[in-house]
């Protein structure tokens, strides 16, 4: 505890003790430990780069990423303007990657803000009606659990036949059932607690209940869960498209760029493993900041 | 007693001696190819796989009655007498042809081949009604029994086969339908999954070893009938690896010494590890069958448009020249190939074409693969192709799928696809029936035939039926010139590529010689130790 | 006890059923006719009738279904379109390939991961457990696909130290595990495969030993005068069982996630035969796989929950 000098013995140790101590509301307290927390922002950085870029891709990229030249075919980095070389069609790869980063952070994101919407309503219905509603809808989300993930990705996905709206419905389908689960282990653990018997027992309206009292407490372990699937759903992702269950060439895409240009591996090997190592970037990234904000807002999982 | 063991030990030595000297002059090695094709081919008779099926299990295990010269390299393939020694048309009847059979050949299995044969195989292939029909056999050969009726026996080496209609092309037709062996089907009962895993044959190699999906192993026939085909190889071992990638990894590393189709890119990595680069021009065409029932490829200016607006050069360029530029459905080396229209390079004639035609933009909308046997660097090339028309006034859209959707899309014809106006399917055309008759006889609009896009034309269905009863080859040879120009000139189909069927193979890999087929011979390669 | 055991296994059989429905319904999501591969051609319309009926398409769906589990009760899961044998026979031969990966990554995955997490969690918050931490949150963020062909490039292609495809100079018939002309076909593929198991296990052994080592009984013996390195053996013991449940069920997701290691090592084994069903559109054999695996998975949950209950009665989940 850093914030106690011991060496001043004039002030009391109430006084000394303030700033750690200080009366805080919740997220107040949030804040205060993520802006500590200097791995965590750093990360954070790193992803709002990523997604600042993907949104703003037309400006600072500096080629069309559509833009085919035979003569410019698998250049190595820094090649005439091309800071991170060319892929097998003479496109720029820097622009393909900024570009990329929409479908792939699209991908990422959009099944995780789905699937939390209609699992967590599921959970939170589940959780706070109990009984045989609770276990019907528990059940179903069981026999989804039966399935490993990637195998469940792959065969939606490789059912419908790919491409980029199949391949989301099929990850936002494999990741309902973990945030059922999660948000009704929540509801569950909230329901039983004294003050909502209190609540209702003043005639506050179920709908009320669960506004005030149950979502409040059950955001937390969601969006914490969902920050941490993100990057779960960005490697998925990149996986169903580079088995070309994704989205279609010409697509810029980071899992169908690793697959295109696994071919010419031998000819500018760095240039090929681009694409990896922006997936890896992004996910841990993710990753990362999702456990950092677990541990700001103290959710035990 | 250390006498004793010194004699001992001279005789081996001079028993090893020996056999390292005769075994430099025998037969050496374990040829291992890894080819493009998904999965084995089938056992059964006419494989699957696309042409790889023939060109590696069908054409080893079994032969056929008639057979592609491939011992040629410099020369175009022509068909030699296979399991049929000789054949005519029947002077009285030009819907009767006549095959006198081989003497003395024998099945693995070591029944003798005789007329009976021939008649069962045909039932096995084509008659639905008899106890021996194959439905999977029959969806194979179907391509190449178009005219097929029905077939007699003559006497015990002679065959008789009747056409529907006179069919002059029928002996190239029959060298893919290969026969196998009666007597082990009937020890299996007809049981065609068990047949797969025995399978008998006349061929020069000997079905040895089977893992499903993995490989498929064959050993020389030391007793067949053409005695400068018999393998040179110890063992021949076919593995199926259709990522281009892993094949150069498989060569490079050693585990394989033969792959088919390296990737353009890999060539120079390949070659500087010492493999050996082989290619050689052949009858193949990549290209976009139109549709010309619906879109802008019914005025013959917009495809004659299209044709004017490719860069072949560039195409060749992408696949680091591992292609020839096309103008028709066969390469410069077939005799039938004539003086087509070059469609050279000419964005602003293909400009000025589509605006006579009124089409701009040009919305158009191609059906392509993501890979298959044949189909070369499908993205890569459709993609490129997309950006050459686009800059003369097209607006393309690829509709990408994979392989068997497209093949079915081919099958199904264009009224079950109207809005498609071109897909992209490559073929073998080393055969004048399926380098031109396929594509533009009205007979055959899909889902009949090939004729995917329904193309008709008076003038040359007369030509077709002219072809097909010619049984002069010198006149039928004027006449195929004539149809291969006329369709470079309506421009039924944009031209792009040639293949030219590279491969790799292993230094330690000897004595193949390249044919300009889709087939090739494996028999002469030896690997030295 | 044998309650509770029965009732979860009795609890295991609506899954499966569950289970079943969805993979049956995979075939009507697709799109085009499940038949379209079987057919030649240039079938005619009686054509497609017979053959229609011969594979039973012509009956409602809710009868199909039927017929269907009735097929696979008896084993029979009908045949693959694309190669003509019995899809059960394809299925247990592939899966047979992919349980060698699996059977080799777990242990693997465990040394390593447990080695790791456990000296993290001996020492939160100093640099080792950030480096250990740190390892497996790349372990888990890494595309494994991608490190497999980084692998690949690395060791069979540049060096030729290793195999780059495959399963052996004779496929999966002739594999002798103890002999290094087989075995080292598996070191790449294996590697690749615990790349992600070992980053998990890693986490969670260190939160494991991390919260063991919190409990009060670990002061009571220190205060019985154990020396440290005692105390760990405690510690470690304790956290075993959480560590076991999970490594249980990284085994399950092996199986079924191994597609993608799969395809780049063209490894004969369920997840490359799942790939090849796809692309040829082989529905039987895409069913089938995708049954086994789940059905293998469930399987997997069952025992580990069984065997978790027996270790520790207190973790019964209803």
């Amino acid at each position: 505890m850093s914030d106690i000098a011991l060496d001043k013995p004039a002030e009391t140790f109430d006084e000394q003790a303030a700033p750690a101590t200080q009366v805080r509301s919740y997220w107040q307290s949030v804040f205060y430990r993520l802006r500590h927390d200097p791995v965590t922002l750093f990360f954070a950085a790193i992803v709002l780069l990523v997604v600042l870029a993907a949104i703003f891709a037309p400006l600072i990229a500096p080629f069309d990423p559509y833009k085919e030249s035979i003569i410019a075919r698998l250049k190595p980095f820094g090649w005439k303007d091309h800071w991170l070389g060319t892929d097998e069609l003479g496109r720029d790869m820097l622009s393909r990657l900024i570009y990329g980063g929409r479908v792939s952070l699209l991908m990422g994101v959009v099944p995780v803000l789905i699937a939390s919407l209609v699992g967590g309503m599921l959970g939170v219905v589940g959780g706070f009606a109990g009984g045989r509603l609770n276990t019907a809808i528990m059940r179903t989300m069981d026999v989804f659990y039966a399935f490993p993930s990637v195998l469940l990705a792959v065969a939606i996905a490789g059912a419908m036949g790919g491409g980029i709206g199949n391949g989301m419905m099929a990850l936002t389908l494999v990741f309902i059932p973990p945030m059922c689960r999660v948000a009704e282990t929540a509801t569950t653990q909230i329901r039983s607690l004294d003050y909502i018997e209190a609540a209702r027992a003043t005639g506050a309206g179920t709908f009320k209940v669960i506004r005030y009292h149950v979502l409040g407490n059950v955001l937390g372990p969601v969006f914490v869960y969902a920050s941490s699937l993100v990057s779960v759903s960005i490697l998925l992702a990149s996986g169903l498209s580079f088995l070309g269950l994704g989205v279609r060439p010409p697509t810029p895409d980071w899992g169908l760029m690793l697959s295109t240009l696994r071919q010419s591996i031998y000819v500018v090997p760095f240039v090929c493993a681009a694409p990896g190592a922006v997936i890896f970037v992004t996910s841990i990234s993710f990753n990362l900041v999702s456990d950092g904000l677990r541990a700001a807002m103290d959710v035990r999982m | 007693m250390s006498g004793k063991l010194f004699r001992l030990l001279s005789i081996a030595a001079w028993v090893a001696a020996m056999l390292c000297l005769t075994g430099g002059a025998r037969a050496s090695g374990v040829l291992t190819v890894a080819m493009t094709a998904g999965d084995i081919p089938v056992t059964t008779g006419t494989p699957d796989q696309g042409a790889e099926g023939l060109r590696f299990v069908g054409y080893n295990l079994y032969d056929a009655l008639t057979l592609w010269n491939l011992q040629l390299g410099d020369k175009p393939t022509d068909i030699k007498p296979g399991l049929a020694t000789s054949w005519h048309i029947d002077p009285n009847d030009h819907k009767r042809w006549i095959f006198e059979l081989r003497h003395g050949v024998k099945w693995h299995d070591g029944c003798d081949f005789t007329a009976d044969d021939v008649l069962w195989n045909m039932k096995y292939s084509a008659d639905d009604k008899a106890p021996e029909f194959n439905p999977a056999q029959f969806a194979q050969a179907r391509a190449y029994l178009g005219t097929y009726q029905s077939v007699e026996k003559v006497d015990d080496y002679t065959v008789a086969i009747n056409t529907k209609v006179p069919d002059s092309l029928l002996p190239y037709e029959f060298a893919q339908v290969v026969m196998i062996s009666p007597c082990r089907a009937k020890e299996v009962k007809y049981d065609w999954t068990q047949y797969a895993l025995h399978p008998s044959g006349t061929g020069p190699y000997k079905f040895d070893k089977f893992v499903a999906h993995q490989r498929l192993e064959l050993v020389p026939n030391t007793d067949y009938w053409d005695k400068n085909r018999v393998p040179k190889q110890d063992r021949l071992v076919l593995i199926p690896m259709p990522e281009a990638s892993t094949r150069t990894a498989a060569l490079l590393s050693g585990e394989v010494n033969w792959i088919e189709a390296p990737s353009p890119d890999a060539i120079d990595r390949l070659k500087s590890a010492g493999m050996q680069i082989v290619t050689r021009i052949y009858p193949h065409n990549w290209s976009y069958q139109l549709n010309f029932i619906k879109g802008p490829f019914t005025d013959k200016r917009v495809r004659q448009a299209a044709n004017y607006a490719l860069n072949r050069g560039e195409v060749k360029e992408l696949l680091n020249g591992l292609a020839l530029e096309e103008y028709g459905t066969v390469p410069p080396t077939l005799p039938y190939y004539g003086h087509p229209i070059e469609y050279k390079y000419d964005p602003d004639k293909a400009k000025a074409l589509l605006k006579e035609a009124g089409c701009m933009p040009c919305k158009v909308t191609f059906a392509i693969s993501t890979s298959g046997s044949g189909q070369m660097q499908p993205l890569p090339m459709n993609e490129l192709v997309k950006s050459q028309m686009d800059a003369v006034g097209f607006e393309v859209t690829l509709d990408t799928m994979d392989w068997n959707a497209l093949l079915q899309v081919t099958r199904e014809g264009v009224d079950a696809h109207p809005e498609i106006n071109g897909i992209n399917v490559s073929r073998g055309s080393q055969d004048p029936f399926n380098a031109l008759i396929r594509h533009v006889w009205t007979p055959l609009w899909a889902p009949k035939g090939a004729n995917w896009g329904h193309y008709s034309n008076p003038e040359v269905d007369r030509l077709v039926v002219d072809i097909l009863s010619e049984f002069d080859s010198e006149k039928r040879l004027d006449l195929l010139t004539k149809l291969h120009e006329k369709m470079n000139e309506e421009a039924v189909m944009i031209f792009v590529v040639h293949d030219v069927n590279p491969r790799a193979l292993a230094p330690s890999v000897h004595g193949f010689v390249q044919a300009q087929n889709w087939y090739q011979d494996l028999t002469p390669v030896s690997v030295s130790p | 006890m044998i309650f509770y055991i029965l009732r979860r296994i009795l609890y295991a059989i609506p899954i499966a059923l569950g289970v079943s429905v969805v993979c049956f319904s995979l075939v009507y999501i697709a799109p085009g006719d499940p038949l379209q591969t079987v057919m030649p051609p240039d079938a005619t319309a009686e054509t497609i009738e017979i053959v229609k009926h011969a594979y039973g398409f012509d009956k409602p769906i809710p009868i199909q279904y039927v017929i269907w589990l009735g097929h696979l009760l008896t084993g029979d899961l009908g045949m693959s379109i694309a190669t003509r044998r019995p899809v059960i026979l394809e299925v247990t031969d592939a899966l047979a390939n992919t349980s060698l990966l699996a059977l080799f990554a777990v242990p693997l995955s465990f040394i390593i991961g447990y080695t790791m997490g456990a000296v993290a969690g001996c020492f939160p918050g100093r640099w080792l457990d950030r480096l250990v931490t740190g390892t497996a949150v790349v372990g888990v963020s890494l595309p494994n696909y991608w490190l497999g062909i980084v692998l690949v490039v690395f060791f069979a292609v540049e060096y030729s130290l290793l195999p780059a495809t495959g399963m052996g100079p004779s496929g999966s018939t002739n594999f002798h595990i103890f002999e290094w002309s087989s075995a080292r076909y598996l070191v790449l593929p294996v590697f690749t495969l615990a790349m992600i198991p070992i980053g998990i296990l890693a986490r969670t052994t260190r939160a494991a030993v991390a919260e063991v080592r919190n409990q009060d009984f670990v002061q009571t013996l220190r205060a019985k005068g154990l020396s440290e390195f005692a105390v760990i053996r405690h510690v470690l013991k304790n956290s075993l069982p959480q560590v076991m449940a999970v490594m249980g069920l990284q085994f399950g997701y092996l199986l079924g996630g191994s597609i993608l290691v799969e395809t780049v090592f063209t490894w004969p084994g369920s997840g490359f035969l799942l790939s090849k069903a796809i692309i040829n559109r082989d529905v039987p054999v895409l069913q089938g796989t995708i049954l086994t695996l789940s059905l293998v998975f469930v399987a997997t949950n069952l025992v580990v929950d069984l065997l978790q209950s027996l270790v520790d009665p207190r973790i019964r989940r209803a």
